[in-house]
């Protein structure tokens, strides 16, 4: 075990059994508070993230959305970080669970496509499934074709598969990275600012493929777009100072925000 | 330090009341018209009108402008809603201005009918709601927006009074026919004064309390 892991603070005693308030979600967070060292990063975090729907955190620079996203999949801890309370998937507490095993389950796209440069687009793709252990020569190319036609991107790479990955326009190396991320059969995908670095052409192919993602797999998202967040979630969580300060259904944040903290920032108002 | 978009939206708003300001006058100015059978006035209310349209333009392309640049939320985009609504309800209470207007002339042979009527009882009360749903714009007060929504019934009743006299008249005499007839479409006339100013209500009540009112709808925004 490295360094990092050994700062990880579990506050629950190791059990595998549900988390009641979480049973009716994919996943809950229950009294989160994150830490870089000695700054805490995000305070008393409570929320539960319905399945096969869309969750997107808002809220300006340093106010723990990306931390609070790291969280959900035990790459914070990676990042140097801790936690204490309590973070469960179908009920099971992450962290009392096989972090490479909970990560093949909640998978991660992130802000700047990063395709392995030396890699085609295929084994891009194929090589999440090498390290899970599957050598199938049937299995592979199959499920790299599966994950590319689900990143919407098959039809535009399906000629030339061996070449690089990094060859792609930005737009399609999101995609590829996005299709790396299926080809291990998550269940749920994180994404932090997914398209802040591309195109508005780009972007829209994105938030389509966001849209038809949420069918089968539950999705979080961190944007600083607010029309994005408001285009392509169900539900919206505010963060300020490290603190969830509302989290509703999207359709009410942006219509009808009941804290004046959330309505000063999605209107521009802030500070 | 006040935003671009800040003053983009105090410029809308600036607009709506001077444009309700003016359908104000247009209204006074048209029953006037008819309660004195004045012509020039009605004239002048015919003329305006046109001032009324322009601010109609201008609103819609404010709120364009400002839906396409800014894709305002929340508050914003309830003002946005709400202005444009208002607007729509403001053109057409200076069109039935107009229209009331247009009575005066085939009113002349007969100036005194209208007067012996709720005709003038009527125009204040229709007068008033529109007046106040305005100013309940202005100060974003939807208490005074719910007392126009509960004024609209005493119009409503006077409408009905006014049928039933102008009915009871032109079975008195035949000669009365044409001037009760007039009658009766300034009443649905100002009747429907009294319906856009309810409308401008519930606009405003949308606007602050983000509620749904209209055609008795009970569900939040």
């Amino acid at each position: 075990m490295n360094d990092t892991m050994t700062t990880f603070v579990a506050t629950r005693p190791p059990t595998m059994e549900p988390i009641a308030l979480a049973q009716q979600h994919k996943m809950a967070a229950r009294n989160v508070d994150a830490f870089f060292g000695k700054l805490q990063a995000l305070y008393d975090v409570c929320l539960d993230i319905s399945a096969n729907r869309v969750l997107a955190i808002i809220g300006p620079s340093g106010c723990g959305k990306s931390t609070f996203l790291r969280c959900l999949n035990r790459m914070h801890e990676v990042a140097g970080g801790m936690m204490t309370g309590s973070v469960s998937l179908d009920g099971h507490d992450i962290y009392q669970t096989d972090a490479v095993l909970v990560r093949k389950r909640v998978g991660m796209v992130f802000q700047k496509p990063n395709p392995f440069p030396t890699m085609s687009i295929y084994d891009n793709v194929a090589v999440g499934l090498r390290l899970n252990g599957i050598s199938s020569k049937k299995m592979i190319p199959e499920i790299v074709e599966r994950s590319l036609k689900q990143a919407a991107l098959w039809d535009e790479v399906k000629d030339k598969l061996d070449k690089s990955g990094v060859s792609l326009s930005g737009g399609q190396q999101q995609r590829l990275c996005i299709a790396r991320t299926l080809a291990v059969n998550p269940e749920v995908v994180l994404m932090d600012e997914p398209a802040s670095a591309l195109d508005p052409l780009a972007t829209a192919k994105i938030e389509e493929l966001i849209y038809e993602l949420k069918k089968e797999y539950t999705i979080v998202i961190v944007t600083h777009n607010m029309q994005q967040a408001a285009r392509v979630s169900d539900q919206t969580a505010f963060f300020y100072i490290g603190k969830l300060i509302e989290f509703g259904e999207t359709k009410a944040i942006f219509t009808n925000p009941t804290k004046k903290q959330t309505e000063d920032y999605i209107t521009g108002r802030f500070g | 330090m006040a935003r671009h978009f800040e003053l983009e939206l105090d410029h809308l708003r600036t607009m709506l009341i001077r444009m309700g300001s003016l359908v104000e006058e247009q209204i006074d100015l048209g029953v006037k018209s008819i309660l004195e059978c004045n012509a020039s006035l009605a004239q002048i209310v015919m003329d305006r009108d046109k001032k009324v349209d322009e601010f109609d333009n201008e609103i819609d392309k404010q709120c364009m402008r400002i839906f396409a640049l800014t894709q305002p939320v929340a508050m914003d985009l309830r003002l946005l809603m709400a202005a444009l609504k208002i607007n729509n309800e403001l053109e057409r209470i200076g069109d039935i201005a107009v229209n009331l207007a247009e009575r005066v002339k085939p009113l002349l042979e007969n100036a005194d009918f209208v007067k012996n009527t709720s005709i003038s009882l009527m125009a204040m009360g229709a007068r008033g709601m529109v007046k106040d749903a305005i100013d309940s714009f202005v100060n974003n007060d939807p208490r005074l927006a719910k007392q126009v929504l509960e004024s609209d019934d005493h119009i409503d009743n006077l409408d009905r009074e006014i049928f039933d006299m102008m009915v009871g008249k032109m079975k008195e005499s035949p000669k009365l026919i044409e001037s009760a007839a007039h009658v009766l479409i300034i009443s649905r006339h100002i009747e429907r004064l009294a319906d856009h100013a309810t409308n401008i209500a519930e606009d405003v009540i949308f606007l602050v309390n983000a509620k749904i009112i209209k055609h008795h709808a009970d569900d939040s925004a």
